[in-house]
C-alpha cells in the first residue's frame, strides 16, 4: 500500500514538472532535462502495462527499461555541464579533463582488472547498475568540485537540477550496494528507498524548476589578463616564493 | 564488504557535498567583487600585517623577558595569554589574504578556454600547502606559546611580503580610476 502511494505520488509529480515545463517553456532550454524526465514517465506507463498484461516478462522488460532511463540520465549531466560551465571555458576545460581521467580510470579498472583478478567479473545486473551510477556520481563529484573550487555562481533551476539528481544518484547508488551486497537482507531498502529518493528529486526539480532563473554571467567587462600563461606564471612564482621560505625555515 | 563501505563512503561524500551545495550563498562570486577584494587582501598584507616592525612587535622576545624579569607569576601569564591571542590573529589574517589571492587567481583562470588542467591542478596543490603551512604554524603557536616558532614567523612574513610583490604586479592594471568603477559595479564592496 505505501509502496503503491510512494510511486503514484511520483506520477502526479512528474506531471506536474511536466505541465510547469511547458507552461513557461523551460522544454527548449532544458531539453536533455525534460527528455530524461519523458523517458522516465513513458517507461513507468510501459511497465504498468507490462505488470497487467504479461506479468511473467516484468523482469526483463524492468532491466531494459532502466538502462534506457539510466542512460538518458546522462543528459542532465550533459545539461549541468552546459548550462553551469558554458560561460566559463577554463572551468569547463578542468571538468571535462578531470571527468575523462575519472572516466578512464573506471574504463581501464573494468578492462585490467579481469587479467589480474580472475575471479573478479561484472556480476549481475544488479551490480552493473551500481557501477553505472557509480560512474555517473564521479562525475557529479568532479562537477560540483570544479562548481566550488572556481567559484561559480549556480543560478535556482541549475541548483535545482544538481541536488535532485544527486540525491538520487546517492541514493540510488548506496541502496544498490546493499542490494548487491545481500539482496534479500536489504529488499526493503531497495524497495522504498529507490521509489522514495526518485520523488524526493522530482519534488526539488518541482520546485527549482516552477519558473525559468536564468544563470548569472561573468561580468564580460573584466580582463584581467590577456594571457592564461603569464597568470598561471606569476600565481606559481608567488607560490614558490613563499614554499622556499618556509621550506628554508623549517630546516633552520 | 570492502565493495559496500567504498560505495556508501562515495554516497556519502556526495550527499555531503550536496548539502554544501544546498546551504552555498546566491552571492555572484569572481567578477568585480574578486578584484576588489584581491586588492584589499593585498593593501591589507602590504600595510597592515607585513611591515617588519608589527611582526617584530608581535614577537618579540625582549617584551617576555622584561616582563618575566619585573612581574610576578598572575601578570607573566595575562602576557603570554593576550600575546598569544594577537599571534594568533596575526596568523589568521595572513591566512585570510592568502586565501584571498588564491581566490583571485582561480576568479581569474576560470574564463580562459587555454587553461592548462595540469598547471591548475599544480597551483591548486601548491595553495593548499601553503594553506596547510599556515594551519600548522597556528597549531605550533596555540600549543607551544607565540615564541615557539619565531623562524618560522619571520620567514612567512618574508615569504608573504614577496608574494604580495608578485601579486600587485597582476593587479597593477587596476588604477584608482578603474577602481572606482568597479567599486560602483560591485555588490557591497568596499571602496579601498
Amino acid at each position: 500500500m505505501w509502496l503503491w502511494l510512494i510511486e503514484a505520488a511520483g506520477v502526479v509529480v512528474e506531471f506536474g514538472l511536466l505541465f510547469r515545463g511547458l507552461r513557461v517553456r523551460l522544454f527548449s532550454r532544458y531539453y536533455f532535462f525534460y527528455t530524461y524526465i519523458t523517458s522516465v514517465m513513458l517507461a513507468s506507463a510501459l511497465m504498468a502495462g507490462v505488470i497487467l498484461k504479461m506479468p511473467t516478462l516484468y523482469h526483463q522488460w524492468y532491466w531494459a527499461l532502466q538502462l534506457a532511463t539510466l542512460v538518458t540520465g546522462y543528459g542532465i549531466l550533459l545539461e549541468i555541464l552546459n548550462h553551469i560551465l558554458s560561460p566559463y571555458p577554463g572551468a569547463e576545460r578542468f571538468a571535462r579533463f578531470s571527468g575523462l581521467i575519472a572516466f578512464g580510470s573506471v574504463f581501464c579498472f573494468a578492462v585490467i582488472a579481469p587479467f589480474f583478478m580472475p575471479r573478479w567479473s561484472p556480476g549481475t545486473l544488479t551490480e552493473f547498475e551500481r557501477d553505472l551510477r557509480f560512474v555517473q556520481a564521479l562525475f557529479i563529484s568532479v562537477l560540483l568540485a570544479v562548481i566550488f573550487y572556481y567559484g561559480i555562481p549556480i543560478g535556482k533551476n541549475m541548483k535545482g537540477m544538481v541536488l535532485g539528481y544527486g540525491v538520487y544518484i546517492a541514493t540510488s547508488l548506496m541502496s544498490l550496494a546493499f542490494r548487491s551486497y545481500a539482496a534479500t537482507r536489504f529488499g526493503v531498502v531497495w524497495r522504498v528507498g529507490q521509489p522514495l529518493s526518485y520523488d524526493t528529486s522530482l519534488v526539488i526539480w518541482l520546485v527549482a524548476l516552477w519558473s525559468y532563473c536564468p544563470n548569472p554571467v561573468p561580468d564580460p567587462n573584466i580582463h584581467l589578463e590577456e594571457d592564461y600563461e603569464a597568470l598561471a606564471a606569476r600565481t606559481r612564482s608567488v607560490i614558490g616564493a613563499i614554499r622556499t621560505y618556509l621550506g628554508k625555515a623549517a630546516r633552520a | 564488504m570492502i565493495q559496500l563501505i567504498f560505495f556508501l563512503s562515495i554516497g556519502v561524500l556526495l550527499f555531503a557535498s550536496l548539502f554544501f551545495l544546498a546551504r552555498r550563498s546566491p552571492r555572484p562570486e569572481g567578477g568585480s567583487g574578486a578584484l576588489i577584494e584581491a586588492r584589499q587582501a593585498l593593501v591589507a598584507l602590504q600595510a597592515g600585517l607585513l611591515p617588519i616592525e608589527l611582526v617584530q612587535r608581535i614577537f618579540a622576545e625582549q617584551d617576555w623577558e622584561y616582563v618575566r624579569s619585573q612581574s610576578p607569576a598572575a601578570v607573566r601569564e595575562l602576557f603570554l595569554e593576550e600575546r598569544k591571542k594577537v599571534a594568533l590573529l596575526w596568523i589568521d589574517q595572513v591566512r585570510a589574504q592568502i586565501r584571498s589571492l588564491s581566490r583571485f587567481h582561480r576568479g581569474s583562470a576560470r574564463s580562459y578556454a587555454r587553461l592548462n588542467p595540469r598547471l591548475e591542478m599544480e597551483l591548486a596543490l601548491g595553495f593548499a600547502g601553503l594553506m596547510f603551512a599556515c594551519r600548522v604554524l597556528r597549531v605550533v603557536v596555540y600549543v607551544g606559546g607565540p615564541y615557539a616558532a619565531p623562524r618560522m614567523v619571520g620567514a612567512m612574513a618574508n615569504a608573504a611580503s614577496r608574494a604580495c610583490k608578485i601579486s600587485e604586479q597582476s593587479l597593477a592594471f587596476l588604477n584608482a580610476a578603474q577602481l572606482g568603477m568597479l567599486g560602483g559595479r560591485s555588490t557591497g564592496a568596499a571602496a579601498l
